[in-house]
């Protein structure tokens, strides 16, 4: 058992969880405080740079986040262990989170002492012997990018610089910082990199001086209202009883988002201590991580973090020696859309079902009739930087309204799908042109749908639009959780509002009329209009349902629900009107409203289509042109897809 | 105490109370579904939405009363909304007034909906015969099943079959229900259809009436389920 940085350095220092010392966390980074021993000093400093360079001076940094497994880097980290083994290299294969970039996933990251730490891209295990060889022969000519240059290594001028590339240069990483540089399952690194410092700060003030710190900071709820969390948490404050509850809100759920299992997966200890110094602002006593079930490493990863942190006193009873007693429990959520809305996820933790009528609001009467405060994990992750930086420097990213950066993730038709921090106030074509590199060759954007199902589509036309709560409510979608999907000119609209309203019809919980029965009948007429029977009093119905699903439902479910559709009637009307009056679809999709034709020009008579249609429409000899039949042609699209040639045309 | 205006009339409630307590106390009413005093006030139907002078529609059972607050029951904005959630809860009701085991009794969603004029319930949800017998049964060719309701069913009540003076109801699962009933006690189609003609010749769905009657007497005949 090597020596941790947590451990004592020696007799001398006395802290544990049963009787905590006050200078715990600074101890860690410039200690010891409570004596003088260049033997520990030393000790400590050895710790601190086998963290930064592994054990032998060499370290092999492979990222293991849900997104990164998933794209193959179990099989790399096997090849990596393999290749080292069988070669008797002497180096510390560590598992780190992602980095938010997904395009280059699965990454590995190379350090060593006097090295540049180089970082290969879209690795396949089989690659890794050559890797390893090039990089220990001082070769890095091979990488993806640098995180920094020695100039001692060779080709290293050739490749770029992390901050060089496109992606990273406009991000400013505040709560990502540690995202795919430190290994999410020590607490050690966390320290190492200047962990729980915000902590140790907070609970040196009193707790009235932290929210007013957080409220010069300025920061807004990150889960997609945009409520100022001083300002709840100085509600929740000022509310008599002794018993209050703090909840991590860690139940992300729109398709498209997914910055907080990134943060929690990658960084959970920040996110921790967030929860932590919200805890003493409000003066709660117990909290709740509620995390999807759907989503174990991050529910693993949160656990194993709080486990940690009561292993060494950051949790528990007198937390640092200054009197201040924290507990959380991590509970497994069954993932419900609806558990978004906060008297919905109360009623969960409950063993209740579905929302209730606000006011009285959570934070006046939460779970079990107590104050409670619910945060999103993105949130409390920017209050642990924020006290560990200070609100000075957090203000000076955003806009007048909201300060501060944001987690988006890019995902669609776009170069560089990925979660990228972007300050607040950044105009979404620098985030989906620049950052995420547009749509791929040859496809143009058409619009963006900001927020999940909850939220709205903005044309291209309104693409200079700067993200902040409030424009975008005024260009009709909302800040949501930050998931941006681009859409480009291949997709329907009418098809788009129809999938996000297929998913709120599912994750309704059933509870008021109109979300339940209006969404049903708002899907169903989506669903008449590109089955191509829809007439126009069809988009005057969805006009009138839409406002009255949106104005008179009773949580923020239903009162979003209808959004994309609202959105995509106000900006692409003229798309419904092609499929309602013309029967068409502009953009082939809808596969009701095309018809198929065979171009005779490219086929070459191998009679695939014929072979694979199940209605007999299409009839020709092999050798000579093939030809559909409209009328006996059901649409079915096998032909469209199974064509060598693609002779098979929509129009 | 707290001091409320319900469309502006000044009023004091007790404080906990909700917005509902206030309407009521000013002598005003708004339609109540869900809501059951002391057992649900749950919300859930929204037909008690009324706006504040912000704009918001809330909830009157629900909603808790504040000093100054200004409650409007009645406005256009109000009436729409609970009259496209009337249609919702009777989109999704099924209509089978034949059979409704609320026999005689009183009907809440009939009265909202002949108030916000809401079509979809016929005649026979209203027509006392329920109780003694219905003129079908006698192979009487009534219009009653497909009619609107909201005349009180003056002439089906004095033995006289509905000849279908509010109009008809285009509603599929209404008309399919009908059929069956019609069917049911071998009614004449072309009888019927003579009947519509009087007073919905010129209704532009008559045809497509005709032909989910036609429909599904054709389809349960030629299997023989009914018969």
């Amino acid at each position: 058992m090597t020596w941790s940085l947590m451990d004592k350095c020696c007799d001398r220092c006395w802290h544990s969880p049963e009787y905590p010392c006050r200078h715990y966390i600074r101890c860690r980074l410039n200690g010891p405080l409570c004596h003088e021993d260049p033997e520990c000093r030393k000790k400590r400093e050895n710790r601190l740079r086998e963290i930064m360079y592994g054990k032998y001076g060499f370290k092999i940094k492979v990222p293991m986040a849900s997104c990164t497994i998933a794209a193959g880097a179990r099989e790399v980290y096997d090849a990596v262990i393999k290749e080292v083994k069988s070669r008797g290299i002497r180096v510390d294969v560590r598992k780190t989170g992602c980095m938010g970039m997904c395009y280059i996933d699965p990454w590995i990251e190379l350090v060593k002492e006097g090295m540049p730490a180089a970082i290969y891209a879209n690795v396949k295990p089989e690659d890794i012997p050559k890797i390893i060889k090039e990089y220990l022969e001082g070769d890095v000519s091979g990488a993806f990018a640098l995180r920094y240059r020695t100039g001692k290594a060779k080709g290293e001028d050739k490749v770029p610089l992390l901050e060089e590339l496109e992606p990273w240069k406009n991000q400013v990483r505040w709560v990502s910082r540690n995202c795919g540089i430190v290994d999410p399952e020590s607490i050690e690194e966390y320290i190492a990199l200047g962990g729980y410092r915000g902590l140790d700060r907070a609970l040196n003030m009193k707790p009235e001086e932290v929210i007013e710190e957080i409220r010069k900071s300025g920061l807004r709820g990150r889960g997609g209202a945009g409520f100022p969390t001083w300002l709840k948490w100085k509600i929740a404050r000022e509310q008599p009883g002794d018993v209050k509850y703090i909840i991590m809100n860690a139940d992300e759920g729109d398709p498209g988002a997914f910055m907080n299992r990134l943060l929690a997966e990658s960084d959970p200890h920040r996110v921790l201590e967030g929860m932590i110094i919200a805890a003493y602002a409000i003066g709660a006593s117990k909290g709740f991580i509620f995390v999807r079930a759907e989503k174990p490493l991050m529910a693993e990863r949160l656990a194993k973090a709080v486990e940690q942190a009561r292993k060494y006193g950051l949790l528990g009873e007198n937390i640092l020696g200054r009197g201040f007693s924290f507990d959380v429990e991590v509970i497994l959520s069954a993932g419900a859309f609806v558990c978004g809305e906060e008297t919905a996820l109360i009623a969960a933790i409950e063993g209740r079902t579905s929302p209730r009528q606000r006011p009285p609001y959570p934070a006046t009467r939460g779970l079990w009739g107590k104050p409670t405060i619910i945060n999103n994990v993105e949130t409390l992750a920017h209050v642990a930087t924020i006290m560990a930086e200070g609100w000075e420097k957090f203000v000076k990213y955003g806009t007048e309204k909201t300060k501060g950066t944001k987690m988006f993730c890019v995902t669609g038709s776009v170069k560089r799908t990925g979660a990228y921090e972007v300050p607040v106030g950044t105009t979404i074509e620098k985030l989906v042109m620049e950052i995420a590199g547009g749509p791929p060759e040859g496809r143009k954007v058409k619009a963006v749908q900001i927020g999940g199902p909850s939220g709205g589509c903005i044309p291209a036309s309104l693409l200079s639009t700067p993200i902040d709560y409030e424009t975008l409510q005024k260009a009709g979608a909302i800040m949501g959780s930050g998931g941006i999907v681009v859409i480009d000119d291949h997709s329907c609209m009418v098809d788009v509002a129809k999938f996000f309203t297929s998913f709120t019809v599912a994750e309704s919980c059933g509870k008021c009329f109109p979300c339940r029965i209006g969404m049903k009948i708002l899907y169903d007429t989506l669903e008449k209009i590109t089955n191509g029977e829809g007439t126009e009093e069809d988009i005057e119905i969805l006009e009138e349902l839409g406002d009255v699903i949106r104005s008179s439902s009773l949580c923020a479910l239903g009162g979003t629900a209808p959004n994309p559709v609202l959105s995509t009637l106000r900006y692409f009307k003229d798309e419904y009107l092609a499929h309602v009056r013309d029967k068409r679809c502009p953009a082939k999709v809808c596969t009701r409203l095309v018809e198929y034709w065979i171009n005779p020009e490219k086929c070459t008579g191998c009679g695939t289509c014929a072979k694979n249609c199940p209605a007999n429409a299409i009839t020709g000899e092999p050798g000579k042109k093939y030809v559909i039949d409209p009328s006996k042609c059901i649409r079915c699209g096998r032909c469209y897809i199974t064509c060598p040639v693609g002779a098979v045309e929509k129009r | 105490m707290v001091k409320v205006y319900v469309n502006d009339k000044p009023v004091e409630v007790g404080e906990g109370a909700h917005l509902l307590d206030a309407i009521i106390k000013a002598g005003y009413s708004v339609p109540t579904l869900c809501f059951f005093k002391e057992i649900y006030r749950e919300a859930s139907c929204r037909m008690c939405i009324v706006e504040l002078a912000n704009g918001r529609l809330v909830p009157a059972c629900a909603y808790p009363v504040s000093e100054g607050l200004k409650i409007y029951t009645d406005t256009e904005r109000v009436r729409r909304n609970r009259r496209v959630i009337l249609e919702l809860i009777l989109a999704a009701h099924r209509m089978k007034c034949q059979s409704c085991p609320r026999k005689g009794g009183y009907c809440l969603l009939l009265d909202l909906a002949k108030e916000y004029g809401v079509e979809g319930i016929p005649v026979c949800a209203e027509c006392p015969l329920h109780e003694s017998e219905c003129l079908l049964t006698k192979g009487i060719p009534c219009l009653g099943p497909i009619t609107m309701a909201g005349c009180n069913s003056p002439c089906t009540r004095e033995g006289t079959p509905c000849i279908g003076c509010r109009g008809p109801i285009t509603r599929k699962d209404v008309l399919e229900e009908a059929a069956k009933l019609y069917l049911k006690y071998n009614i004449d189609l072309d009888e019927l259809y003579s009947k519509m003609k009087l007073f919905w010749n010129n209704h532009p769905k008559l045809d497509y009436i005709y032909n989910v009657i036609k429909e599904v007497i054709k389809k349960n005949t030629k299997e023989g389920s009914l018969r």
